[in-house]
């Protein structure tokens, strides 16, 4: 046998798996992408506003193609593409230029600025950076700039959007006003890959009749309707909204480990009411997130979303039998992992392998807890801070139906044998994912939907004659 | 520690005054835009496709992260350039420096995946915090009995055909002419070309290889597509080589002509013409008058078979109009592609093509035919706006833009899915064409909403 092949079967076996959980110093397939990635898609959000990285070009680049791939949709951005100059003198005239350029060329309403590696190596100083724009007249004196650190050496895409998102209000907000509060409730989704999860969250909040602000709201930038024309800044969090946003009535968070920093700074400096629910994937937590709604505003919940809620507890019902002790392995971010666990906990569903590359041991705390209520979830293991390769292993030794997480694993799903249900960022080997919500009923019942299908085609595919039949 | 970049002879045809010329320039203007990926991108386009090395990325998420399994480039054997290697920097390594933790995953590598061989892709942050890739790349190849390459090409250094020069160099120092056994002595392989510059992105190698074995011609090897590292290794050999795409690696091809008096040619295998060409080129650059002879009776044979199968498509065709904008020898090739199917080029353009390339494109465009000097979205979005083409032909950065202006859009860099090259490859492209420019959906989008609110109806 060629060494090659050796290797091939080697890399399935027991042995193998327990090397490779023991490997420290290199990652292999990885599951997550950077910072800057993060915060470009959060600076997306917010109306008029061109996202700017401070850096090498070749980043930027990266990421306007990835979350073009994704979204199937143009992304404007720009970068002051440092090079070795920066490295050696810094990147103030970079900065500078490119503020002037971008402003001139773009005619943005705004510009977020946020970093990679190499400013961050080097150490700019772009607050100072951008006050020296000003006072040459690059940038008009009262034009808004955000600002974000966002180094790929530290923490991972929603590290970023937290960080922008943190950057947003810091740099743009005016101070908190006790007397001129504005009775609206700030939702913040997080890191989230679909824009209809957004328009499903603002058509939930329009239903009760909440006044609210969603932060950010990419959902018409990175889908936006074909009329014939492009448009450079098709929607977006109004700008005098992000400005207004430390006199909100309360934050509401739905997701928690892309939006850390973002909640201690409004919670501990500004001390506005703020709360947090798991990301509202699967019935009880769509549940959880309307009750917790109804509490900030006093509104009630209208009749017509509990109609929804009846119509995907009747979806449920009619896919249970195809979901309940099945088993499954998922990666991905760590707040839609809780979400779709605690979903597959609703249906019956078995999670046996969960990983998230960008998973902290808080995190793995916290699913810990949430696999302890339910049956279900005893088989379950925790793995943070692995890669797609680990995941591999896991499948090939200790086998499970169903693969869910980002178009990534299909590698991993195939080797093993068993289909992948993509959820998650980025999809680029499947279309429209993204525009069907996973979140609310609505979007529970396209889970369901999506889950207990797979299935039976898999079922079919597998079936002899004598097993394939009409009804399933 | 880095190529010196006067040594690339960045400018070797100098820069030309034109307008719409490609820039020499080694950087983009700070806030024009996000178009131009790195040196580092550059460096792992060229290197990547060699199938059964490892290609590890001695950096932070970003880089691997976001281009792993990117590029669309096709093996025949090994998969395992396709894995996503890196060294994930964090914050503890940018500090105390990731010297140890490359090391300790080279031996990872080697021992459990066994590589031909190990490229090590040097980054922004492992440069900036001044790692020494090359002792490192040394002192393991030592302990592993297998080449261990530096690649240094981090992304601050320019443009992605600086990092396309650096990957030529690296090969020249470290791959081509280093055969396991050098006691074999040195000859060249008649009737073997290397094709430098094919990357089998989609498979395109593979709509070309049935032409050269058909007529008896040899490849050595692909530099890179689909190619082993040992062949590779024996890539002197050839006795020709053939420059198809990235003109960024002319370099290698006047270094191996240097060292081991391999000539070079231009060749292109987009479009009926140019496959004839081609094959015809490499005949006559091999210098064998029976191979010649053979060669114009089979692309005479080729030509008319293909014809016939183009002839429905160019019927549909003629008289559709198109914008050009891509890299290389498509800069040029792809207009008489274009022309070959009846299609009419309005305007081209090019980032990334030598000047001579750019010249070329010029002199076979209508001489009325724009000449794409903004090439920002903006100045797009104009063009498309003034020429209003049945067809824009370009890489998949203008694709969303091209569909937000309803204008039919077809891929012709590595995002495309189909092969173009050779015969077979222009009837596949020319499907695609048809494809694109007739497909319903265009028509749907130009008919406004004719419901209740249908005053807009026009």
């Amino acid at each position: 046998m060629s060494p090659a092949n050796t290797v091939a079967e080697w890399i399935n076996t027991k042995d193998y798996h327990t090397l490779n959980f023991e490997r420290k110093d290199l990652v292999i397939n990885p599951a997550k992408a950077c910072q800057p990635l993060g915060a470009m898609l959060c600076a997306l959000g917010v109306e008029g506003c061109l996202p700017f990285v401070h850096g090498s070009q070749g980043c930027a680049a990266y990421f306007r193609n990835n979350l073009s791939r994704h979204y199937r949709e143009p992304v404007s951005a720009v970068s002051d593409s440092m090079t070795e100059d920066g490295a050696v003198f810094g990147g103030q005239r970079n900065l500078i230029e490119g503020l002037q350029n971008a402003h001139t060329l773009y005619k943005p309403k705004m510009i977020a600025v946020f970093t990679s590696c190499m400013a961050e190596v080097i150490g700019d100083d772009i607050s100072a950076y951008v006050d020296k724009a000003r006072q040459e007249e690059a940038i008009p004196m009262d034009f808004p700039v955000a600002l974000a650190h966002t180094p790929s050496f530290k923490g991972s895409h929603i590290t970023g959007y937290d960080n922008m998102l943190k950057g947003f209000i810091q740099s743009l907000a005016k101070p908190r006003d006790e007397k001129n509060l504005n009775n609206r409730l700030y939702v913040v989704p997080g890191f989230d890959p679909y824009p209809a999860n957004l328009r499903e969250i603002k058509r939930l909040l329009e239903k009760i009749g909440v006044q609210y602000t969603l932060l950010s709201d990419y959902s018409d930038v990175v889908d936006s309707p074909n009329n014939g024309t492009f448009q450079m800044y098709p929607g977006g969090t109004p700008l005098p909204e992000v400005i207004e946003a430390l006199n909100a009535a309360g934050f509401l968070f739905l997701q928690s480990y892309s939006t850390t920093a973002t909640r201690k700074y409004l919670q501990n400096k500004e001390k506005i009411p703020t709360e947090s629910v798991p990301m509202p994937i699967g019935i009880s937590n769509t549940d959880r997130f309307l009750t917790k709604v109804a509490e900030m505003t006093g509104k009630p919940i209208p009749e017509d979303i509990e109609a929804e809620r009846g119509r995907a507890v009747d979806a449920a019902t009619d896919a249970h039998p195809y979901i309940h002790g099945k088993r499954f392995a998922l990666f991905g971010d760590p707040d839609v992992l809780l979400g779709v666990v605690s979903f597959l906990l609703d249906m019956g569903g078995v999670p046996v392998h969960i990983i998230s590359s960008n998973g902290t041991p808080i995190f793995r705390k916290e699913m810990e807890g949430l696999l302890k209520t339910s049956p279900y979830g005893q088989s379950a293991t925790v793995h943070v801070g692995k890669d797609l390769w680990h995941l591999r292993s896991l499948l090939m030794n200790d086998p499970v139906d169903l693969l869910i997480g980002d178009s990534h694993g299909k590698y991993a799903a195939r080797d093993a044998g068993i289909p992948l249900v993509r959820i998650g960022f980025p999809i680029t080997d499947r279309v429209n994912l993204h525009r069907s919500p996973i979140i609310g009923y609505e979007g529970t019942l396209n889970l369901i939907t999506m889950i207990a299908n797979t299935l039976l085609e898999e079922k079919d595919r597998n079936a002899d004659t004598a097993h394939f039949e009409l009804l399933r | 520690m880095f190529v010196k970049l006067s040594n690339l002879d960045l400018k070797d045809n100098g820069e030309i005054a034109e307008k719409g010329a490609p820039k020499l320039c080694m950087r983009a203007l700070p806030g024009e835009g996000a178009e131009r990926s790195c040196a580092f991108d550059g460096a792992r386009v060229v290197l990547m496709p060699i199938t059964d090395a490892a290609h590890v990325i001695h950096g932070p998420i970003a880089c691997a992260g976001n281009s792993w399994d990117n590029r669309g480039a096709r093996s025949s054997g090994s998969q395992l350039f396709r894995r996503g290697l890196t060294t994930d920097l964090r914050e503890n390594d940018v500090i105390y420096g990731g010297e140890e933790k490359l090391r300790q995953a080279l031996h990872e590598i080697a021992g459990k995946h066994k590589p031909k061989a190990i490229f090590v892709y040097n980054t922004c942050v492992s440069s900036l915090i001044g790692e020494n890739l090359d002792l490192v790349c040394r002192q393991a190849q030592t302990a592993l009995s297998i080449p261990v390459i530096p690649v240094n090409a981090p992304g601050f250094l320019g443009d992605k055909n600086i990092g396309n020069r650096i990957a030529g160099d690296v090969l020249l120092q470290y791959v081509i002419g280093r055969e396991l056994e050098p006691s074999i002595p040195y000859a060249k392989n008649l009737h073997a070309i290397n094709l430098i510059g094919e990357y089998n992105i989609a498979g395109d190698l593979w709509g070309v290889l049935p032409e050269l074995k058909n007529l008896g011609i040899i490849l050595q090897t692909a530099i890179t597509g689909d190619a082993k590292f040992d062949d590779l290794r024996s890539a002197h050999r050839a006795s020709l080589n053939v420059l198809v795409c990235s003109k960024s690696l002319t370099n290698l091809a006047r270094h191996m002509q240097l060292r081991w008096g391999i000539p070079f040619i231009d060749a292109s295998f987009y479009g009926v013409e140019e496959t004839s060409n081609a094959l015809l080129n490499i005949a006559k650059a091999l210098g064998d008058p029976e191979l010649l002879r053979r060669t114009r009776q089979y692309v005479k044979e080729r030509e008319i078979f293909t014809r016939a199968q183009l002839a429905s498509h160019k019927k549909k065709l003629a008289g559709k109009t198109a914008i050009l904008f891509t890299g290389g020898i498509k800069t040029w090739s792809m207009v008489s592609t274009l022309k070959e199917l009846g299609i009419q080029v309005l305007a081209g353009g090019t980032q990334n093509s030598t000047p001579e390339d750019f010249l070329r494109m010029k002199a076979m465009m209508d001489p009325a035919a724009h000449i794409i000097e903004d090439t920002s979205a903006d100045g797009f979005l104009r063009l498309i706006k003034d020429k209003k083409p049945d067809l824009i032909v370009a890489g998949g950065k203008t694709k969303y833009l091209a569909y937000k202006t309803r204008t039919p859009f077809l891929d012709i860099n590595h995002g495309r899915k189909l092969p173009y090259a050779g015969y077979q490859g222009m009837i596949t492209f020319a499907q695609a064409v048809t494809r694109t420019v007739f497909s319903p959906v265009w028509d749907l989008l130009k008919h406004p909403f004719a419901g209740e609110r249908g005053s807009s109806y026009e």
